[in-house]
């Protein structure tokens, strides 16, 4: 089917204890999060700490709370009812669960791609500048300018450069979910969070998809959400197992897939449930 | 096998005939509704059919005396003959066109009764008078008659002559002389001649009734000179109501106001213009006076006849020109003559060509030769359903299919110059306490008012239609929105004729004696929710956590109550200091602005109400499909709640929310019973708040009942509810195409 080496992964930068990070290399550091969907605890006892420059994936099987976790970085599950969280999360050392955290820059830091694409009922052009003309900016100029640079990121540009003006929504589902992507990092975060992004796609955007996230990591953190271990195997540099709410395992890809500590991990990789 | 054959052949079945069931259905809908269409046009097309005018009997009569003139009854079965000799003969037209036998032949031998000597002229006099003057310049008032009887089993129309003024002859020159010209008319109490003797002097003889002429014919006389600077007299008209004389007198007309006995006092004088030339000088060839004795029609030699009557100015009444009719490009007006009782006319040339108009409608109805000249005698039936013409003792009868000539398209639509307004004006005044009066049919009015009503109401409803469906499907708890919607919706069974019903009786006076409060309530409502909000916004988080989210928007309830009882409570001290103790009077004297109780404030907020839950419950739904991944992919971009709302939300849900609007502007067009019970149904072009208004649909509803079926008025009404059949389709369809546009744009959502 599809062929991605892991070889480029290994290649790629050089080991990193997980457990012993420095500060500039953190890009992420979650302390002891719980989370609580009215009385179900649909998070326990979280502390992973996320390395800069890199791509980290979640796995796990469907409900461990994956998504979940990776919502409580930019404060999506704000919006839930009844959802209460505890612990930290902390980006530059700054927990943004503090109460002064003014939760629309958080999420201009901590970019999010979903797993269906969702670009808006505007222009392909105004879907990109979304994100900076509700900061304020207009100047034509600068709008211009992040367009191409977004779109040539996201690997969109000579697909879309001669019809900008036209509606997003006439792009192929893999080609908006490239633009959604331009999209968040148009703003240029930090930190772009992932969430089953090619579980919506055909195999052959999946792939570009996947090329992109490997270019991705040059310029952000990625945090990749995925149900799909091939491509977990694929993407990231590390990748963190996740079961019933719970962090069972978090190391190097290579590790967690070649030689897991967990009963659980190994279990779930080799595919005896999941 | 066979079992599954079976059913599968049981489910076609089925399948089909649902098929059949709902495409008949789908069509019977659609074909009612052509059905209501083609209903409608059918009603309304006979008002803009033009004349139409067909011979429908002719033939020669033998009569060894000159006939001097001829008259038609009202079912057009009888004609009859003045000749000179004073003999009056009757003619059979239907059903046989035959001359009456002898025996049933009226014994009228008007000449053996009252005078020997020869008959010389015939006046008609108007309203079935006849003046017959004989060589001894004696002159005699009859009035032909007809009386319809059954005593014989079938129809009969026996015709008798009355004698208005008793059958001697009437003196109405005190020197007895000859008269070139001789006009008359009558009420019950007077009788009024107005003549040009021979010997040039203009008199007026008042025959004033010892009781009353209706039933006593017996009179006092009186005679008046006339003053008149001149010596030629053209023409002599008086109006029926007694009031006026008009003298021709070369190219200009004398009006005489004969309202006072004892004086007559030149009034004024018309001076047409005419357009001179050396080779060609113009004047006045003909005079007429319209239906009711208000206007006068002056027709020229160059072909056009105008219209004149008297218009209240700033120097007081004067005569005016309010319009001319071209009747022909060559030749004279030689003869001009009017319909009883509408404001039609008809004219001749010289070379018998015949025109027909209306004067109000300014409508041109029909043209043609029916004779290759004028006829010796022109009757008009009293229906003005049949034309009788008497040329070299040869009748010709026509019928005239003409009912409405004071409907066209111009007057519905454009400015009308009616008899005694000031200026051309928009007026729909359908009917009166009085049968000479005529229907003043514009549709500008009630379309205006339509529009104005559903203005007002869609300035009441849009706000608050669309902030409460915006809060309720965006910022709402789940919990709190499962009740609230319902809610409002339910608002939409409430009958309307209750809340017209409440908007009339209950909130019409409370608005009126508490107008500044309700001025106040429209600023201090919102304002006060926009302060509860900041102040809820910034309370500690602990007493904020006291109250459950779902229930906290009810503390806006107390609030707003206060808020109202504020109002109505600063009312009085309001209208003392700053109006002056009476608002009422304040608008009205010192704002000029007119007050009605009824008025377009109370509909829009009545009909507001009923338009509200349409436009709420459909924008609602738009903005709470607008799908969920769409504003959390605006969060995540770092977009405020608020920035999402406006340039996601309400993007997305555009379709719906525009459609929501429109289909609650065809409801606020197409609404009746609010309007009918709110809006004190005064047919005014006003854009005021304070003024009321009439709509088509109430209209229709007022006046319907009363009209009669077939007359112009019913069928302007059928063309009034045409006319909003179109409004509400054009906003409808208008809704659905931008639906239709803006749906497929977002298809892929």
């Amino acid at each position: 089917m599809i062929s991605v080496s892991p070889k480029t992964i290994l290649d790629s930068t050089t080991k990193i204890d997980l457990n012993n990070m420095s500060a500039e290399q953190k890009a992420l550091d979650i302390k002891n999060l719980d989370l609580y969907y009215g009385d179900k605890q649909a998070l326990q006892d979280i502390t992973m700490s996320i390395p800069k420059g890199q791509v980290t994936a979640f796995i796990g099987p469907s409900g461990c709370g994956k998504s979940t976790l990776l919502r409580c970085i930019n404060r999506m599950n704000d919006l839930v009812d009844h959802c209460r969280i505890e612990g930290e999360i902390n980006l530059h050392g700054e927990n943004i669960y503090n109460k002064h955290v003014d939760v629309a820059a958080l999420r201009r830091k901590v970019g999010m791609v979903f797993q269906r694409p969702n670009p808006f009922p505007k222009s392909i052009y105004e879907n990109v500048v979304y994100g900076l003309r509700i900061m304020g900016e207009n100047n034509r100029r600068v709008l211009d300018e992040a367009v191409e640079t977004a779109l040539k990121s996201a690997a969109l540009w000579n697909e879309v450069k001669d019809r900008l003006h036209d509606s997003a929504l006439g792009l192929s589902g893999g080609q908006q979910q490239r633009l959604v992507i331009a999209r968040a990092i148009a703003i240029k975060p930090e930190v772009l969070l992932l969430d089953e992004p090619t579980s919506a796609l055909d195999p052959i955007s999946t792939l570009t998809i996947e090329e992109l996230i490997n270019d991705l990591k040059k310029q952000f953190t990625v945090v990749i959400v995925t149900h799909n271990m091939q491509q977990a195997a694929r993407v990231s540099d590390q990748t963190a197992f996740m079961y019933m709410g719970e962090l069972i395992e978090y190391s190097d890809t290579n590790t967690l897939f070649t030689t897991p500590v967990k009963k659980k991990t190994e279990d779930y990789i080799t595919g005896r449930y999941g | 096998m066979s079992i599954a054959l079976k059913s599968v052949g049981i489910r076609q079945v089925k399948n089909s005939l649902a098929k059949w069931l709902i495409t008949l259905g789908g069509i019977s809908v659609l074909f009612t509704l052509v059905l209501i269409f083609m209903y409608l046009l059918y009603v309304i097309k006979p008002v803009f059919e033009s004349a139409t005018i067909s011979p429908v009997a002719s033939f020669a009569i033998e009569n060894e005396q000159q006939v001097l003139a001829t008259g038609l009854d009202e079912l057009q079965e009888l004609a009859y003959t003045i000749n000179t000799s004073g003999n009056i003969n009757y003619y059979a037209l239907k059903p046989d066109h035959q001359i009456l036998t002898d025996d049933k032949k009226v014994a009228l031998t008007f000449q053996e009764s009252i005078s020997d000597s020869k008959i010389t002229n015939v006046i008609d006099a108007g309203e079935n008078y006849k003046l017959l003057l004989d060589e001894n310049n004696h002159v005699f008032l009859i009035s032909p008659k007809f009386q319809t009887s059954y005593d014989t089993g079938a129809r009969e129309v026996i015709p008798h002559i009355s004698y208005p003024l008793g059958e001697e002859s009437i003196a109405v020159d005190e020197q007895g002389a000859e008269f070139t010209h001789l006009s008359f008319a009558m009420n019950d109490e007077k009788a009024v001649f107005i003549g040009f003797t021979q010997d040039q002097r203009l008199i007026k003889t008042t025959l004033i009734a010892e009781d009353d002429f209706s039933y006593d014919p017996s009179y006092e006389i009186e005679y008046q000179t006339i003053d008149l600077s001149t010596n030629q007299v053209d023409e002599v008209l008086v109006t029926p109501d007694l009031a006026m004389a008009f003298i021709q007198n070369g190219d200009q007309v004398l009006v005489f106001d004969l309202s006072d006995d004892s004086d007559v006092e030149l009034k004024a004088t018309i001076i047409p213009q005419l357009a001179q030339s050396r080779e060609k000088p113009m004047h006045i060839t003909a005079m007429a006076l319209l239906s009711g004795g208000s206007s006068v029609l002056l027709g020229d030699s160059n072909g056009k006849v105008s219209q004149w009557f008297e218009v209240a100015t700033d120097n007081g009444r004067q005569f005016k020109q309010i319009r001319t009719f071209n009747v022909s490009d060559t030749e004279a007006v030689r003869q001009i003559h009017t319909e009883q009782f509408r404001k039609s006319f008809y004219t001749f040339t010289d070379s018998g060509e015949m025109g027909t108009f209306y004067t109000t409608s300014e409508a041109d109805l029909w043209r043609g030769n029916l004779t290759n000249n004028i006829p010796d005698s022109f009757v008009i039936s009293p229906r003005s359903d049949g034309l009788l013409m008497f040329t070299n003792n040869q009748f010709q009868l026509f019928s005239v299919k003409n009912e409405h000539p004071e409907v066209t398209w111009q007057a519905l639509w454009q400015e009308v110059w009616y008899e005694g307004y000031p200026e051309a004006e928009y007026i729909w005044q359908s009917t009166s306490g009085s049968d000479d009066f005529e229907g003043k049919f514009s549709l500008v009015p009630i379309s205006f008012g339509t529009m104005k009503a559903a203005m007002y109401a869609m300035l009441f409803a849009v706000p608050i239609a669309l902030t409460a469906a915006i809060y309720t499907a965006y910022f709402m708890t789940p919990g709190l929105r499962k009740k609230v919607k319902p809610t409002i919706e339910l608002m939409e069974a409430l009958p309307t004729v209750i809340l017209g019903f409440l908007a009339g009786l209950w909130l019409a006076p409370i608005i009126e004696t508490n107008l500044p409060a309700i001025a106040l309530l429209f600023i201090m409502l919102p304002i006060s929710v926009f302060i509860t909000a900041f102040a809820w916004h910034n309370l500690p988080k602990e007493l904020k956590a006291q109250i459950p989210e779902t229930w906290a928007p009810i503390i806006l309830i107390p609030v707003l109550i206060l808020v109202a009882y504020l109002a109505f409570a600063l009312s009085p001290v309001m209208e003392t200091y700053l109006f002056g103790g009476d608002i009422r009077q304040y608008i009205t004297n010192d704002l000029g602005i007119d007050f009605d109780q009824r008025n377009a404030l109370v509909v829009g907020i009545a009909m507001g109400f009923a338009v509200i839950p349409t436009i709420f419950s459909m924008a609602e739904d738009a903005i709470f499909s607008v799908p969920k991944h769409l504003t959390s992919g605006s969060l995540a971009l770092g977009a405020t709640q608020w920035q999402t709302l406006i340039k996601v939300v309400l993007l997305t849900a555009s379709p719906g929310i525009f459609s929501a609007i429109m289909m609650g502007l065809g409801r606020a067009v197409g609404e009746t019973m609010i309007v009918l019970m709110a809006t004190g149904n005064t047919p005014i072009l006003d854009w005021s708040i304070f003024q009321g208004m009439r709509t088509l649909a109430a209209n229709i509803a007022v006046e319907m009942p009363e009209s009669e079926v077939g007359s112009s008025h019913y069928r302007i009404l059928f063309l009034a509810a045409f006319v909003l059949f179109i409004f509400t389709f054009v906003f409808n369809t208008l809704a659905e195409f931008v639906r239709q546009r803006l749906r497929e744009k977002y298809s892929s959502l």
